[in-house]
């Protein structure tokens, strides 16, 4: 038997889902005794290039409120030629083309490696991808030439047939007509008027022809109409989107002094979101939004036009001090939630010194799943690198994204969805197993994801309805499965379905059963994301005081310890480093937003609610490597760490920190490096460089890269990481064995550990 | 006693094709042998001015009223001096050119008083003075002028209000002799007509550059009517020829349901459309750009223009939104003012301004009343009223065969001193005639003067009063007319009283002052001064009057009449001037001379004739199927054109060609042009055997005879007889022959003289298009409407 741990891997590679729990309280009182709650990191398109291509449909359960997908769990009796659902126990037929199966000659979709497979459609026709470019041109030269620049490049990376479209705003918002012929055509709108999709149609002179309403089954066919001339295939208008991006220029508005240029974000978004609306129905799309500063007229704007009024921070929020920013959420989240409603993906580049209103603005890449990213200037690697990477293709050549997903759960009846939290909304498909308690987005058992690639993951939660005294038959094993139907970057219609089953145990006689199937990173991360949740929709600090109670409940229920001893406390191997995780994950950037602007706390959470466990891990708890002259290794988040002699790494996901101790430092300054005869000074050197680049290659976004010295006053980004195990209140620990101080009155972890021992054994808790 | 040589008035032959007999040359050698009045007349030359014209005509016996030559103004009875320096009545003129001294005696006369001004009119000399001084009365602020009195060269006595006022030394100094002399040698007093360059203190803001925007409908009535290429080809090849100088901006909307503005910013490879759509919200799409510099931006203008007609040559949208393209307009040309030219096909049917059309063809001919003469709604008024605040003039040209509702759409010209330009059935292949006249038209309109940011007032001397303007402008302030543009083609009248009697003096002055900036940013003042005797004499005031300036003005009142009250009521009053004019002539009669006549000063003998014409024209006419567009346009040009024209319109010039000698001929320019004589408009005129060219100001027919020669044929048309000559000619071959070359320098030389294109159709006697030509025989009786004779006869009834 393998360890749970490679149990854990196993199940993460085959499936790209990680459990908190992978052994199943029996009953719901149990399972709400648990703390952590039964639920799934499911990453619904992981990359699986081994999976073998599925060209027929999926066979369905035909009871109605059912229709799983048949699947490796589902009983077969090849003679009858009948299966048995694992979610309802319906009998089944199976269709005639499968007359031939054997228990020798299964299908794939039978086969237990094939607990994930996808199905290819082929009846549904593919679309060409879209991409509405929306381009703020109140910047400065040198970033509005880099932009340029960056899209000019861009359009040699998408296939010849991708429609591709242009919408440039300042003060106005002009939509360019591509591929006409002598003058360059554009359609102004005023930066300050809210239009709806019927008066953008009627404004834009197009979509007259649907004349007569338009059948459900019709519906492909329309898709299937000539583009309209705001949408024109790549290979038709590059060399005019060329030249239209080549001659673009700054907002020619004059901006008053004390004046930041009028910007009508809001109407340009709504514009193209409208212009989408009527012309791509329910197909794949991105409108890639570019910004350089906030938006500052019309609806949608974060602050006004005065320069001296400088724009929100969190304590002007929390004060209700921020004039514009409910009336902008509102804009942005209903633009949102059109567009997700037709299939549509917004992605944001913000790119400014100063916020651009990412924190009114979130809800369009959190209901899309459409990227945000945010770095200081367009001309920076930084956006350049990333932007370039969202048109990456694997190794099959194909996009790694891919558009107009809903994912549906279906669960054996012991269970049912309490909710999800990702980069989704919900369809409120309402069915047999939605659970009436709420997690993040419950109430149905379907979301949509506009936009989603290979690493968006979702936080599923499940409760346990089954009645304590309703035993379940032994060896009885709960099933989840999870279908996702998406658009394929290559336009087909594909279904990923992922089947599980998990055994229950009863946790009055087999709690050590399901304390081993305990996934503390999972559980951590999932926290992360009901607190993060939490945040986002309710008040900041009582997430704290929700996080810490809910850690003492949980060493109270799985710690061993004597009551009112906590010397005497003990956790299991799997449950060792969860108080670490909470700790960071307290101090995060996530919960503590003072230290950061609106945006850049709306920038972190976004990126936490939508990437994998390994991704979001590093973002609540950064790695730490040491690099020495005799060895790398990974050593402890903590001052400790920081030695004169060694090159420290860290990864917090948003940035790569390299780090010298002192010494190293002084060295660098002297130029040993380029002396001949202290070439393995220089490989030193390097090393920790050509480590990060692998990082930097492959991280969506770029992260932000950083190198300093000790004592440099770049150090602040490693330093307000690290436990601060040794601080100026502790200086005690000076001059002792190694280690540096840090400014803080943080509590390190030790305080923090010796507290929550503390609490957790009381009697009067 | 003349009356009695005459045959009897029973013996009056009616018009009639068969037995019409031609006018020729000299009316001394007239067929028939008896002596007519126009014989006496014109023996009687040289008689004093003042007897020839009030010597009593009867109008009933004056069988051929249309003299050989055409009408002249009559002179006013000044002392030689004031004679000579009398400005030009093409310029400007009284309808009475001897001044009663009192109301109560200008009431007596039953005649019009008023002014025609013609201020902008092209020149071929005019004195321009640049002078640090310019020398006018503290008083009333009249310019110095001829008619003013010079006090021992160092005072002069004002005309108008009679103060004195000191002379500046500068004006007595010469600049050329570099001595001081008399002031009598100043241009100011020896030209009626003068302009000054005018310093500083004439300027509100400094001179704005030229500015000209083209608002161009481009929708698909536009582009089938083939307008939208003839245009663009035009702009283009007039590009260079628009006044202006290195500052001129241009730029150029174009519209259909949405609006087209055009980035021509410098350095762009390409023009850049920018389209509006939202047309109930009218905004600029961007802040500059739009209007250009016309020199350095010639590429992209030209690239535009070029561009244009195929952009749109497949346009489907039917809908012009007009409105919001005007307003559009103001938007971008209120910080300098300038010049915006429409150019608009149908009816306009979106956004503000949208009109339905309010033709119902079968009212047409109901014969007391017509309906919708006046604007269906105020927009364009309104519009035009904001234009000229910021000094921007807008023309506009109409193109359609449907209803365009010029009632309305003329609005947004009248008030911003614009003008109105009306092709109905404009087709560029189908209407060539309306191709010709657009054509000409447009490439005038591009290359003639223009002044901006201009005013005009007209001062007079103390006791008259002007009170009702006519004309496109609008009145800023009692005596001040603001012009955004002024052009040399536009003409206005007012109407003047006598507040108080005018004993002061034996001549009364009046002074036309238009202040403009030329094209070349330069401000100036146009000054046209006239001076009047004033008479308590009747018969003065009768022979004085002025019977084509009396129409122009009666024409321009009864359009007024025609909107605030009646058509009929506009008609009534027409014929009771005429009625009232010649009742108060009978009174100065002896009762005896009277009895069974139609008595008149020969100063008036056109007037019935004229008033008749006027009756039986588009705008005035009744119990006719004419197209309210038609109408209205018509009585647009009757309120806003020079008199040369508006007598033209009323009056047709019909001469006799068929058989054109050299006698008569003048000399221009060293070349001979003969001199046909005038003919009646009648058809008792017209031979079987003649061609007769009519000239109706905006249109020439050279209609031709079934018997006409076939010399005529031959050398004229190039066709060897009459059933050869090709229907729907509209150009006289150049043929190498004395006939031809005479016919066509003499068309040449009517064509010269005139602003607005006349585009010439020959006509045969056969053809459906004669109705062109015999529409215009006003003197004939039609079923409708009476004779000239049949009208003298009403006009003797109505003479109590
Ligand atoms: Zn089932
Ligand atoms: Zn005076």
């Amino acid at each position: 038997m393998a360890t749970y741990q490679e149990y854990i891997q196993q199940n993460e590679d085959r499936d790209g889902v990680r459990f908190s729990w992978n052994v199943w309280p029996s009953s719901r009182l149990e399972a709400t005794r648990m703390v952590v709650p039964l639920a799934a990191m499911y990453t619904p398109l992981k990359e699986r290039p081994d999976l073998p291509p599925v060209q027929y449909e999926p066979v369905l359960c035909t009871r109605s409120t059912c229709r799983a997908v048949l699947n490796p769990f589902c009983q077969v009796d090849y003679n009858a030629k009948l299966w048995t659902c694992n979610f309802c126990f319906q009998r089944n037929q199976f269709p005639p083309q499968y007359r031939g199966i054997s228990e020798q000659h299964q299908p794939a979709e039978l086969i237990p490696a094939f607990s994930t497979i996808e199905y290819t459609l082929n009846r549904a026709p593919s679309c060409p991808l879209i991409y509405l470019l929306v381009l703020d041109t109140c910047m400065d030269d040198d970033d509005l030439q880099a932009l340029k620049e960056s899209l000019q490049m861009s359009l040699s990376l998408l296939p010849p047939n991708a429609l591709i479209g242009l919408i440039t705003f300042g003060r106005m918002v002009q939509v360019h007509e591509l591929g006409c012929e002598g003058c360059s055509k554009s359609y102004v709108f005023r930066g300050t008027k809210d239009l709806n999709a019927k008066q953008i149609q009627e404004m834009l002179g197009i979509g007259r022809t649907s004349a007569q309403p338009q059948m459900r089954g019709q519906q492909q066919q329309q898709q299937q109409q000539p583009m309209n001339r705001f949408l024109q295939p790549v290979h038709k208008c590059d060399m005019n989107l060329t030249d239209l991006l080549g001659e673009l220029q700054r907002d020619p508005w004059p901006v008053g002094a004390g004046k930041r240029p009028l910007r009508s974000t809001g109407v340009a978004l709504s514009i193209a979101t409208g212009l989408l609306e009527c012309s791509f129905p329910n197909t794949g799309a991105r409108i890639m939004l570019f910004i350089g500063g906030p938006g500052t007229q019309g609806p949608g704007m974060v602050v006004g036009d005065e320069l001296k009024t400088p724009i929100r921070s969190h304590h002007d929020i929390e004060k209700d001090n921020a004039k514009y920013m409910r009336k902008a959420m509102k804009h942005y989240e209903g633009l949102a939630t059109r567009a997700s409603n037709n299939g549509h993906t917004i992605d944001i580049y913000s790119c400014a010194l100063d916020q651009t209103g990412l924190h009114e603005m979130k809800t369009c890449c959190n209901f899309t799943g459409g990227h945000m990213v945010m770095a200081d200037s367009f001309n920076t690697s930084l956006f350049k690198q990333t932007f370039q990477r969202v048109f990456a293709r694997d190794q099959k050549e194909e996009f790694q994204m891919a558009f107009g997903a809903v994912l549906e759960v279906k669960t054996s009846r012991e269970l049912k969805v309490s909710g999800a939290i990702g980069p989704c909304i919900s369809t409120n498909v309402k069915g047999p197993c939605v659970s009436d308690t709420e997690i993040g987005m419950g109430g149905t058992t379907q979301w949509r994801y506009c936009g989603l690639t290979p690493q968006t993951t979702v936080a599923l939660f499940f409760e346990v309805v089954n009645q304590h005294n309703a035993p379940i038959p032994q060896g009885g094993r709960g099933s989840i499965q999870f279908v996702t139907q998406y658009q394929h970057s290559s336009g087909q219609r594909r279904v990923r379905v992922t089947t599980l089953a998990r055994n229950w145990a009863d946790a009055a006689v087999n709690i050590q059963h399901i304390a081993a199937g305990f996934d503390q990173e999972a559980a951590a991360v999932l926290m992360a994301r009901i607190a993060v949740y939490r945040a986002e929709n309710e008040e900041g600090p009582d997430v704290l005081r929700w996080l810490d109670r809910m850690l003492i409940r949980l060493c109270q229920k799985f710690g061993e310890y004597h009551k009112d001893d906590p010397n005497s406390f003990r956790f299991a191997e799997n449950f060792t480093m969860y108080p670490q995780f909470m700790f960071h994950l307290r101090r995060s950037q996530f919960l503590q937003v003072f230290n950061n602007s609106p945006d850049e706390t709306s920038y972190y959470r976004l990126m936490l609610m939508r990437e994998d466990l390994t991704q979001s891990l590093i973002m609540v708890q950064p790695v730490l490597f040491s690099y020495s002259f005799e060895k790398t290794e990974p050593v402890l988040l903590d001052t400790s760490s920081i030695l004169p002699d060694r090159i420290l790494l860290m990864d917090t996901f948003f940035q790569i920190v390299i780090f010298h101790g002192e010494t190293i430092a002084t060295w660098k300054k002297e130029g040993y490096q380029d002396h001949p005869e202290h070439d393995m000074f220089r490989q030193f050197l390097k090393a920790p460089r050509d480590d990060s680049q692998e990082i930097l290659q492959k991280r969506f976004p770029m992260p932000r890269y950083i190198d300093c010295d000790q004592n440099s006053s770049q150090a602040r980004f490693l330093l307000c990481r690290v436990n601060p195990s040794q601080t100026h209140n502790n200086m005690y620990a000076w001059g002792q064995e190694g280690g540096a101080p840090v400014l803080t009155d943080d509590v390190s972890l030790q305080v923090f550990m010796d507290h929550l021992k503390k609490l957790a054994v009381s009697s009067s808790s | 006693g003349m009356g009695k040589s005459m045959p009897q008035m029973g013996g009056m032959p009616q018009p009639n094709g068969g037995q019409a007999r031609m006018a020729v040359n000299n009316v001394m050698q007239q067929p028939g042998g008896q002596p007519s009045m126009n014989s006496l007349n014109a023996s009687m030359n040289n008689l004093r001015v003042q007897q020839a014209e009030t010597r009593p005509i009867n109008l009933l016996q004056e069988r051929h009223i249309v003299e050989p030559m055409p009408v002249e103004p009559p002179k006013s009875r000044l002392n030689p001096e004031y004679s000579k320096l009398q400005v030009d009545p093409d310029i400007f003129r009284c309808t009475l050119n001897a001044l009663p001294q009192t109301q109560t005696l200008l009431q007596k006369s039953r005649l019009p008083l008023g002014l025609i001004i013609h201020p902008f009119r092209d020149l071929s000399h005019l004195p321009v003075i640049q002078s640090s001084v310019i020398v006018r009365c503290r008083s009333c602020r009249t310019y110095i002028n001829p008619f003013v009195t010079i006090i021992e060269q160092r005072r002069w006595k004002c005309n108008l209000c009679y103060r004195i006022n000191e002379l500046p030394e500068e004006f007595t100094y010469d600049p050329v002799t570099k001595s001081y002399g008399s002031p009598e040698r100043r241009p100011e007093v020896k030209s009626a007509t003068i302009e000054f360059i005018a310093p500083s203190e004439y300027m509100l803001r400094p001179p704005q550059p030229a500015v000209y925007l083209f608002v161009i409908d481009v929708s698909f009535s536009a582009v089938e009517s083939g307008y939208l290429s003839i245009a663009c080809q035009h702009l283009l090849d007039c590009l260079d020829r628009m006044p202006g100088d290195a500052r001129t901006l241009i730029g150029f909307i174009t519209f259909d349901s949405t609006l087209h503005f055009y980035n021509l910013q410098e350095g762009m490879t390409r023009p850049q459309m920018l389209v509006v759509s939202d047309i109930d919200d009218i905004f600029l799409p961007c802040p500059n750009d739009l209007l250009v510099n016309v020199h350095e931006n010639k590429e992209l203008i030209q690239e535009l223009l070029n561009q244009i007609p195929s952009m749109f040559s497949g346009n489907k949208n039917t809908q012009t939104a007009l409105g919001p393209a005007l307003q559009a307009a103001l938007k971008l040309m209120s910080p300098t003012g300038g010049r915006v030219t429409v150019f608009q096909s149908g009816l306009p049917s979106l956004g503000q301004g949208a009109l339905k059309s309010r033709e119902d063809p079968n009212q047409r001919a109901s014969s007391k009343s017509v309906a919708n003469l006046g604007p269906a709604v105020d927009f364009y008024k309104k519009l035009s009223l904001d234009f000229s605040a910021q000094q921007i003039a807008c023309d506009i040209f109409l193109f359609s065969s449907q209803y365009t509702d010029v009632a309305t759409l003329a609005g947004v010209a009248k008030y911003s001193g614009g003008s109105v330009y009306y092709y109905p059935g404009f087709h560029s292949t189908q209407n060539l005639v309306e191709v010709e006249r657009f054509s000409n038209d447009l490439r005038r309109y591009l290359t003639r003067k223009i002044g901006f940011e201009a005013v005009m007032r007209v001062r007079c001397t103390k006791g008259l009063s002007i009170h009702t303007f006519h004309g496109n402008f609008f009145v800023r302030s009692t005596d001040l007319l603001s012009l955004p543009n002024i052009n040399p083609d536009a003409g206005f009248a007012m109407q003047v009283s006598i507040e108080e009697s005018l004993h002061d003096s034996p001549v009364a002055s009046l002074q036309a002052a238009l202040l403009y900036t030329s094209s070349k940013g330069e401000r100036r003042i146009r000054v046209h001064t006239m001076c009047l005797p004033v008479t308590n004499q009747l018969t003065e005031i009768m022979a004085g009057a002025d019977q084509q300036g009396i129409v122009a003005l009666l024409t321009r009142m009864a359009v007024d009449k025609s909107l605030t009250s009646t058509m009929s009521d506009a008609r009534d009053a027409l014929v009771n001037v005429s009625v009232d004019s010649l009742s108060c002539y009978k009174g100065t009669l002896p009762s005896g001379q009277t009895v069974g006549t139609l008595m008149c000063p020969k100063s008036l003998r056109m007037l019935p004739l004229y008033t008749l014409a006027a009756l039986k024209n588009n705008a005035f006419r009744l119990g006719t199927s004419t197209r309210l567009d038609e109408r209205v346009y018509s009585m647009e040009m009757f309120k806003c054109q020079p008199l040369q024209y508006i007598i033209l319109k009323l009056h047709p010039n019909l001469y006799p060609v068929h058989n054109m000698s050299d006698e008569g001929a003048i000399l221009v320019n060293d070349q001979s042009i003969p001199q046909p004589p005038l003919i009646g408009l009648s058809s008792e005129y017209i031979n079987r055997n003649g061609a007769y060219l009519m000239d109706c100001g905006d249109a020439m027919y050279l209609f031709v005879n079934r018997e006409v020669s076939i010399a005529f044929c031959l050398e004229i048309l190039d066709t060897p007889n009459f059933r050869s000559i090709p229907e729907g000619m509209t150009e006289l071959p150049e043929l190498a022959n004395p006939a031809s070359e005479r016919l066509r320098t003499f068309i040449m030389w009517l064509l010269d003289k005139r602003a607005f294109a006349a585009p010439l159709q020959i006509i045969r006697e056969d053809s459906k298009k004669r109705v062109l030509f015999l529409r215009n025989l006003v003197q004939d009786r039609t079923e409708s409407s009476m004779s000239y004779f049949e009208f003298l006869q009403h006009l003797q009834k109505e003479i109590k």
